[in-house]
């Protein structure tokens, strides 16, 4: 699971609503894989960023060289563009936890699969 | 993109493999040695890349460069126009679409036929040999059958028959290699699929392009479940190889060939099959062929639809469908139709494409080889299906590793496994959904449906981003849906043959 996609998750167990974001994340298994950089993909991208759940992920992750934010004419600066880049779709968690930050339910990440499935009780009607 | 500049083509580029290529244009001097450079770089080629159309332009002059022709390529229906944009996209040709449903036409010079059979909104290619626009159908069948009869020798074969010939030698170079990956993957299962060292591989990597992919590919463990479909797939394609190499063994002279005819039309006398036994005799006749209906060279097509009549050679052998995917599921939706689909919604650079019924994960991949500047996620309930659709990205890795030299790259695309009525994605977070719902037929039941669609589209509007927000669903279950989604989504049916599926394109 990339933290791009951890940044659009959110928890769906009953009840809590967008206070299920963003998921706590940790991992076990961390991969590095590297990924055609697209300058262009990242600069787009940058805006849709949820910051401060990537900072979190990031952090948990205990990954250096994390860019705090946009910086300044960040479009043209390829040394951030690629710092981003890294973050949001090299690194791979292959075995983790996200964890519901309201109810504290827990779902599991095997093999690099998330897996978000709730029992009847836990689900909305 | 990080491509660099497409001016210089080949010399500039780093690929191992690419470079052996340009080295061989040194020693070129007969058309054969065009033909092996050319399946090289096909074989390289596995992914569009302006830059390796460049380089097939500098292969020296030959004769049959300034052959022009009429190509016909069969496409989903509903999906024509979809098709005559990727044509006119990539090899800058305007199409024209045929009455005859899910056909269209281009004129391409001989050069870009490798580009052709990168297309990937076609089923199956042919070279048209002649249109008759409007045939003039006598009134008996006698009459008919003997003018197709002397229809065959009067049609101008010879330039349809250098690009059949030309097309011929680029299939079997794509089949030896692929015996030659293949008998490797067999060998990997007797030796029990070892787990290897990133080092090992790199170190292997450098030896043998080809093998790295097999390496890779048995390092994931999810894969060591599918290795008993895999033998029997690779066992069964071995078979279809040596078949097809003792097909090569026969007399070069004397082609085999067979007649298909296709017939659409109220106002015939006479059967399709008819058609093809006579016209095939006449054609028989003619090239002094030998006629066989299951081990053939040559495929001879004649379309016929009301008063258009249309030969033509056939360029593919099986459909292009199952392209991408190396583990199939019950329901796998064919590439041709999940590249449409995903075409229809024109993805924009660094677009979010959710499908949260993937399956095998069919539409993903199509998404995330055909447009590797968006992102894309696979969903499902069904952990067998999550499964399968991680094996097939991991598959695609493997690919782009081949073709880039590159050593464990990875691409834009993750799985997860989720309940549709209940996606753990933000509101408003997703650009595209494109999904293939599931028929009742093949997997659920139509009872189910009325249950699921509901909950399902209710939350594929949740996340889906107002304003700019859009889907594009296959069901075919029209009257469920339509009773189902409101005034506010914008509709677009596109009527498919075969299982009557209808694809929608509402905006959210």
């Amino acid at each position: 699971m990339k933290l791009l996609t951890h940044n659009l998750l959110s928890s769906h167990v009953r009840g809590v609503g967008p206070r299920g974001f963003p998921l706590r994340l940790e991992a076990t298994e961390v991969r590095v894989i590297p990924v055609e950089f697209n300058p262009d993909f990242v600069a787009r991208m940058i805006p849709k960023v949820e910051w401060a759940a990537l900072l979190e992920a990031a952090d948990h992750l205990h990954l250096a060289e994390v860019p705090k934010g946009p910086t300044q004419g960040y479009e043209q600066d390829e040394t951030f563009l690629r710092k981003m880049h890294h973050v949001l779709l090299e690194v791979e968690v292959v075995e983790g936890t996200l964890q519901c930050p309201e109810s504290g339910r827990v779902f599991p990440i095997t093999r690099g699969i998330p897996n978000m499935l709730l029992n009847e009780e836990e689900t909305e009607t | 993109m990080d491509r660099g500049s497409s001016s210089n083509p080949g010399i500039s580029h780093d690929l191992p493999v690419l470079r052996d290529c340009i080295n061989n244009f040194g020693s070129i001097a007969n058309m054969s040695d065009v033909q092996e450079a050319t399946n090289q770089l096909l074989h390289v080629n596995l992914h569009e890349n302006q830059r390796y159309i460049h380089v097939t332009e500098s292969v020296p002059r030959s004769e049959s460069e300034h052959l022009r022709v009429t190509i016909g390529a069969t496409v989903p229906t509903g999906f024509e126009q979809v098709a005559a944009d990727e044509v006119r996209e990539k090899l800058r040709s305007s199409c024209k679409i045929s009455k005859d449903r899910g056909k269209i036409y281009f004129d391409i010079s001989v050069e870009s036929l490798a580009q052709v059979h990168r297309l990937r909104s076609v089923d199956n290619l042919f070279v048209v040999v002649q249109e008759l626009k409007d045939f003039q159908f006598k009134e008996t069948k006698e009459k008919v059958l003997k003018d197709f009869e002397e229809l065959a020798g009067k049609l101008p074969w010879s330039d349809p028959l250098k690009v059949w010939k030309i097309n011929t030698s680029f299939k079997k170079k794509k089949t030896k290699r692929k015996k030659l990956n293949q008998n490797l993957s067999k060998e990997k299962i007797d030796n029990g699929g070892d787990k290897r060292d990133e080092r090992d591989v790199k170190k292997e990597l450098s030896n043998n392009a080809l093998d790295s992919h097999i390496l890779d590919y048995y390092e994931k463990p999810a894969i060591k479940e599918e290795i008993s479909t895999l033998v029997g797939d690779v066992l069964a394609s071995c078979k279809n190889e040596n078949d097809e190499s003792s097909k090569e063994d026969t007399d070069p002279e004397v082609l085999k060939f067979r007649v298909t005819c296709n017939r659409a039309g109220e106002k015939h006398c006479f059967s399709s099959n008819e058609a093809a036994r006579d016209f095939g005799g006449a054609v028989q006749d003619y090239f002094k062929w030998k006629a066989d209906m299951t081990n053939f060279d040559v495929e001879v097509l004649l379309n016929i639809h009301d008063n258009e009549v249309i030969v033509g050679i056939a360029l593919t052998e099986e459909s292009l469908h199952r392209r991408n995917i190396t583990h199939f599921g019950p329901t796998t939706l064919r590439s041709t139709l999940a590249y449409g689909m995903l075409r229809l919604c024109a993805p924009q650079p660094s677009d979010i494409i959710v499908d949260p019924m993937c399956g095998t994960g069919a539409i993903p991949i199509e998404g995330a080889t055909e447009w590797f500047n968006c992102f894309h996620i696979a969903g499902d309930n069904n952990p067998l299906a999550v499964n399968r659709a991680a094996n097939n990205i991991s598959s695609l890795l493997t690919k782009s590793q081949i073709k880039e030299g590159k050593l464990s790259w990875g691409l834009p695309i993750d799985a997860i496994q989720w309940d549709i009525c209940n996606l753990p994605l933000r509101t408003g977070s997703v650009d595209i959904i494109v999904t293939d719902m599931p028929f009742g037929k093949r997997m659920g039941s139509k009872k189910r449906n009325w249950n699921l669609y509901p909950a399902c589209l209710w939350e594929m509007s949740r996340i889906c981003k107002p304003g700019t927000g859009r889907a594009a669903l296959l069901t075919q279950d029209k009257k469920c849906f339509t009773k189902i989604h409101g005034r506010s989504i914008r509709n677009q049916y596109v009527p498919l043959t075969g299982i009557e599926p209808s694809t929608l394109q509402s905006a959210g």
